[in-house]
């Protein structure tokens, strides 16, 4: 079975800056795997320790982004291609790049991605992909009950419900927070992957379908306010009053 | 800020991909609960019985490698070097001194101890087992009455036959009652003093052996951390680790490795520190600024910048030197000193830096301070490390000729070979 992990770069928080030219400035903050790539890429071992066979992840990302794929591999990957594009793809535009950088990989039978990436937050790149490649896709993933080599049994958490769906292969699920917690790498893995060299794609021309004209940065949180009062049962009394008047009870 | 950031000089790759593989377990497996565990070793005391959650830890990392980081893949490292290991003590303690001192007693005073003075079948008796963590090693020298001065120690073993009988009591022992095995120190011979020490790897299942915990501890609460009793134990002359008087010795070397472990963690303490403040010092206001801009919460801020950048720098130092088969018991003696008050001394300036709300458990650096505390005199105290400064700085003492076993090299390619 050859699996595709989709995964990508994020900061740490989103406490980023925006520069003069309306870039996103996220120096400082510390670079970590989109927290829901790590339980698509902990779905995508698991499914490799018992069928078999590749892990390809695969980043859409900067020449820093090398630190995450290696640690993919350090975590159980087999291999890693870094997808290196000019500018700043929307999700459509990083869609199609991505579709053409798996087009030159063997073929896949099973293709997962985090359920959406805590810096855009979009949630659009899995579906879109899945749509673009013609297959079916499975969103909100939370665990796969059972897999054979070819059909998925997923469950799917939603708001209401947990739902399982039986898919046939090829398939593309994007997964959420799981109840499989993503493993460690361990040292010895850390020691084989720590230098490896990590293939690059370059992206060729795109173009943008929507442009971002402007960005400022969230409206500063209003100042907090202490309650005054003669005891804790008339502050308590105000307090509640306010959540009233203010419609929050 | 990257406080790591700059150190390759010294670290590469490996290292930054280790400490990533750290910090990740320290916050998800440790962080959700620490405040729990250490509760409770406050309030239900550190018996094996409220201790549940060390030995699955425990086994966690060793499945990852960390119980083996800095030995030989064919004794069932990891096959990294000693650099690696300060990385490892610098994150655990980070977020808690109670798998630090793991890392210490199994890797530093046990393992590495093993490492430098065991013969081959010793290490793959002893050695590889407790690499990978299917065992667990701790160590013995302290007494209810001789701590720095090793040499009053009272713990006996008398030679019959092809056995060894021990009687003594070591106390102060981390892990006493979850550890497998044990690097212990007694007398073969009272009269000879120093040179009548030997040193000896004892099990828990050998009868005659029993232990049992401390309550009441300042820190290090989330830990095990007790007595250990040998009454007419039997041990195979086989379990002799070196040759007979040559205990105190060992019993130095270990603390040049344990030590070593210590400083590292206590830089990481340190840096829990520095983190801690620089986060509540832009949060919270005072006078109608955050209280960052404030001159002296900036100056215990900047010290605790200091103090941690020099300690990691003394550490590292100490480690290149563990790498390159260099004696460094000034080095690292220098570090541990500095290190453990500096932890001290950061973590109570945290402490000032939080105001009332560092007093108490909302937030962590209360337990740094007492965790800290213990730093200043376990592993050598304070003042012993001071007088070893000026000892070496006036000549008057002098580290022993090559010894007959020598802590090895860092070999990349002869350690990384199956």
């Amino acid at each position: 079975m050859h699996i595709i992990a989709c995964i990508k770069q994020v900061p740490r928080d989103n406490s980023v800056a925006i520069d003069a030219n309306k870039r996103v400035d996220v120096s400082g903050i510390e670079p970590i795997l989109n927290l829901f790539d790590e339980y698509a890429l902990e779905a995508a071992l698991s499914l490799n320790d018992e069928h078999g066979g590749d892990v390809t992840v695969l980043s859409l990302g900067s020449d820093d982004t090398v630190d995450q794929l290696r640690r993919s591999l350090a975590m159980g990957a087999t291999n890693a291609v870094l997808v290196t594009a000019d500018g700043e793809p929307d999700v459509a535009s990083a869609v199609g790049i991505v579709q053409s950088a798996i087009a030159t990989l063997a073929a896949a039978d099973v293709i997962v991605c985090g359920r959406n990436a805590t810096d855009d937050e979009s949630a659009a790149f899995g579906p879109m992909l899945a749509r673009r490649m013609g297959w079916t896709h499975v969103t909100y993933v939370t665990k796969i009950v059972s897999s054979s080599a070819t059909h998925l049994e997923l469950e799917r958490s939603l708001e209401d419900e947990t739902e399982v769906v039986k898919v046939p292969l090829p398939v593309l699920i994007s997964v959420g927070k799981g109840a499989v917690e993503p493993r460690f790498p361990s040292l010895l893995r850390v020691r084989k992957y720590a230098k490896a060299e990590v293939p690059v794609i370059v992206a060729g021309a795109y173009t943008n379908a929507a442009s971002v004209v402007d960005r400022v940065p969230p409206a500063a949180r209003k100042a907090g306010e202490i309650i005054a009062g003669a005891d804790v049962a008339s502050k308590v009394r105000t307090l509640v009053d306010r959540l009233i008047a203010d419609q929050a009870l | 800020m990257d406080f790591t950031a700059n150190y390759d000089m010294f670290l590469n790759e490996e290292h930054d991909m280790l400490r990533q593989t750290v910090r990740d377990f320290a916050e998800r497996e440790v962080a959700p609960n620490i405040r729990a565990w250490d509760r409770s070793g406050a309030e239900h005391g550190e018996g094996p019985e409220t201790r549940t959650h060390i030995r699955p830890l425990i086994e966690k990392m060793g499945k990852l490698g960390f119980l083996g980081i800095c030995f030989p893949a064919k004794y069932g490292g990891a096959g990294m070097d000693y650099l690696a290991l300060a990385v490892l003590c610098e994150e655990l303690e980070r977020m808690d001194s109670f798998l630090r001192v793991v890392a210490s007693v199994h890797v530093g005073l046990n393992s590495m101890t093993i490492f430098q003075w065991g013969n081959e079948a010793q290490k793959m008796k002893y050695l590889k087992p407790q690499a990978e963590g299917k065992q667990i090693g701790a160590y013995g020298l302290t007494e209810p009455n001789s701590g720095t001065d090793a040499g009053a120690m009272t713990s006996t073993a008398r030679r019959d036959g092809d056995h060894y009988i021990l009687n003594g009591e070591k106390i102060w022992i981390s892990l006493s009652d979850i550890a497998d095995t044990f690097v212990v120190f007694a007398k073969t011979d009272p009269s000879k003093g120093n040179r009548g020490i030997s040193c000896f790897i004892v099990e828990r299942s050998m009868p005659g052996f029993s232990s049992y915990p401390l309550h009441g501890k300042l820190g290090v609460r989330a830990g095990n951390t007790g007595g250990i009793v040998f009454q007419d134990m039997r041990v195979p002359v086989e379990n002799r680790l070196g040759e007979e008087g040559e205990g105190f010795k060992i019993a130095m070397t270990a603390l040049d490795s344990g030590r070593y472990t210590v400083a590292a963690g206590a830089v990481g303490g340190i840096q829990g520190a520095l983190e801690a403040s620089v986060t509540y010092a832009k949060e919270r206001h005072t006078f109608g600024v955050p209280i960052g801009d404030h001159q002296l919460v900036k100056r215990m801020i900047s010290n605790m910048v200091r103090k941690m950048d020099m300690g990691r720098l003394l550490v590292y130092k100490s480690g290149w030197m563990k790498n390159a088969g260099r004696r460094n018991t000034r080095e690292t003696t220098l570090g541990k000193w500095h290190a453990t008050v500096s932890s001290w001394e950061s973590a109570d300036d945290a402490v000032q830096i939080h105001g009332a709300y560092g007093f108490s458990d909302e937030y962590p650096v209360e337990r740094f301070l007492r965790n800290a505390r213990g730093g200043v005199i376990y592993e050598g105290t304070r003042e012993l490390q001071e007088l070893l400064q000026a000892d070496f700085a006036m000549g008057t003492r002098e580290l022993a000729p090559k010894l007959r076993c020598e802590l090895p090299a860092y070999n990349k390619e002869a350690w990384e070979a199956e």
